[in-house]
């Protein structure tokens, strides 16, 4: 090889490298109340006339995966993602090379599975700093929504939603599938107010270990997201 | 001519690729026991390296774990009594403050699925959270934790010998804390001597061994004196604490009153024992299981009554004094590191 060979490699290799972002379909999640975007700390009416408020919203998406039309599958390595309603980036995520394939559907776990919560310490959008691990019991928070609503008769009417659970039958993960038939980006919205609607506040307040309880808003939790 | 150039340039790339390889890393290998289990810790995510190890051995005994620089590992966990916090009933930590629980051994942790009394941790390396986080341990929080370790010109250099660059993440210290923890191996005492044949025990102790195969081995498991698993072991509940053990963990109702069977190995330094530290003495110990029997809740090993003579108990006790690894207990690569 010549040495304007390798040159021209090591030109390409960086195009590619600042190109990847740019072309890359994304896959991304938008987080609402009601079908608008959700804004922390305003106070909304839920379908239950609960006047709320809310404070913190994280959830883990992981196991992203793209079906085309033609039956073809995009799938990601380490699909974990961290959304945090603090962190706009963490919404848009770049999952595969832009095409003109029709997508059919895309599918994603909500929350962590349970070999990866049972395989010692993790990076990244998996690091315990995150504020997503249950030290006393091992495990991730696969959704954490905290905020106020004046029908919970808990200290400062707080309310606490910690979802998670990796062991059997309080397995907390739940897999979604959304149809899409489009091309492009695609944009899912998460609404919090879905969630919101089908819980008694006055007595469901706060949840913060797995369970019974904890599986029941798991199973709520997949009905929050939809295509937008 | 062109040729020698990109053969030139590919051997400074290679030249480079090495430079910048692991060779920060000095393997070290964990030994399996001869007649031992494997191991059920996964080494291949945290290969063990020399580098590695005294990264953690530094953590282990470095108060700057916790929130006012006053408590490290060691404070609840001391080399000489088997990495327990000896005649301490419950476990004491920042300001003076007592936790519910008696800390447990660190011993043989390679061997263990579980951690913990309820064994609600996964997995060793996920363990210290525990004390860091706990409000009566360390009461401090993970980035913390990780912020002072960035700002030590020391834990900047530790941590470049045993990852290759200075950065400090949580994955790192936990990891490092585990490769530690993980060698903490015991396996020199007189009983582990006695099954290699390099010595014998006395007729008394050899009466106590008997005893001890018959009334505790089917929990107590051999070699590593624990089966790993969570048992009730007819202790009244104590009313002040009401600590119901794995339950908490699973929800499930056979779980009730269980926790983890600890390993009795250098059981003699380790008092006091039980859960909640309630028993000064092995004999005491010895005592409590052979009042027992007859009592449909507890499990099937102690539904029939020991019915153990005054020698017999003595000569049990005697057994368990030579699960005691002076080595363990002593040996430096374990001990404070001095710089």
């Amino acid at each position: 090889m010549t040495k304007k060979t390798w040159i021209t490699i090591l030109i390409l290799g960086c195009f590619q490298l600042v190109a990847q972002n740019k072309d890359s379909l994304h896959v991304n999640f938008k987080i609402n109340f009601d079908k608008f975007p959700l804004v922390l700390h305003k106070n909304y009416i839920t379908s239950k006339k609960d006047s709320i408020s809310i404070s913190t919203f994280k959830c883990y998406i992981s196991n992203l995966e793209i079906v085309y039309a033609d039956k073809t599958v995009s799938k990601e390595k380490n699909s974990y993602h961290l959304l945090d309603i603090n962190n706009p980036n963490s919404c848009h995520i770049p999952i595969t090379k832009i095409s003109d394939k029709i997508i059919s559907k895309v599918s994603f776990a909500i929350g962590i599975d349970s070999l990866t919560s049972t395989s010692g310490a993790m990076a990244a959008d998996l690091d315990p700093v995150n504020g997503m691990y249950w030290a006393w019991q091992s495990g991730y928070i696969n959704m954490k929504i905290e905020g106020k609503s004046p029908s919970c008769h808990s200290r400062k009417n707080g309310f606490q939603f910690h979802i998670g659970g990796y062991m059997q039958p309080n397995y907390a993960m739940r897999k979604k599938v959304i149809t899409v038939n489009g091309i492009g980006d695609i944009t899912i919205a998460i609404d919090v107010a879905i969630l919101l609607s089908e819980i008694d506040l006055k007595n469901t307040n706060s949840v913060m270990i797995p369970g019974k309880v904890a599986m029941d808003l798991a199973d709520i939790s997949t009905k929050m997201f939809y295509l937008e | 001519m062109k040729k020698t150039i990109t053969f030139f340039a590919f051997g400074i790339f290679i030249l480079l690729i090495l430079a910048f390889s692991k060779s920060y890393n000095t393997p070290l290998y964990f030994e399996v026991p001869g007649a031992w289990p494997e191991p059920k810790y996964d080494f291949k995510k945290n290969p063990l390296t020399e580098e590695g190890f005294q990264l953690g051995r530094h953590l282990f005994y470095d108060p700057i774990l916790s929130r006012d620089n006053t408590i490290s590992c060691q404070s609840c966990h001391l080399q000489q009594t088997g990495f327990t916090h000896v005649d301490h009933q419950l476990s004491h930590g920042i300001e003076g403050k007592i936790g519910t629980r008696n800390a447990m051994v660190l011993i043989n942790l390679a061997w263990n699925k579980n951690f913990m009394w309820d064994g609600g941790v996964n997995n060793i390396e996920m363990q210290a959270i525990n004390p860091i986080t706990s409000p009566f341990e360390m009461d401090e929080t993970l980035e913390n934790v990780v912020t002072k370790l960035q700002n030590s010109s020391k834990y900047r250099t530790l941590f470049s010998k045993a990852f290759g660059d200075e950065k400090v993440t949580s994955q790192r210290l936990l990891k490092a804390l585990a490769q530690f923890t993980v060698m903490l191996k015991s396996s020199n005492s007189k009983y582990d001597k006695v099954m290699r044949k390099e010595a014998v025990y006395n007729e008394r102790e050899q009466r106590g061994y008997d005893l001890f195969k018959v009334n505790c081995a089917s929990c107590h498991k051999e070699p590593l004196f624990s089966n790993d698993k969570f048992e009730n072991n007819g202790l009244a509940i104590d009313t002040t604490l009401n600590d119901f053990g794995r339950i908490k963990i699973t929800n499930k109702k056979e779980d009730y009153l269980r926790f983890k069977v600890p390993t009795l190995r250098n059981v003699q330094y380790t008092f006091p024992y039980m859960h909640d530290g309630r028993f000064k003495t092995l004999t005491e110990v010895v005592k409590h299981y052979n009042s027992l029997g007859n009592d449909k809740s507890l499990p099937k090993e102690l539904a029939k009554p020991m019915q153990l003579s005054d020698n017999d108990r003595v000569d049990l006790v005697l057994f368990l004094t030579t699960l005691t690894d002076k080595e363990f207990l002593f040996d430096k690569r374990f001990s404070f590191p001095k710089e």
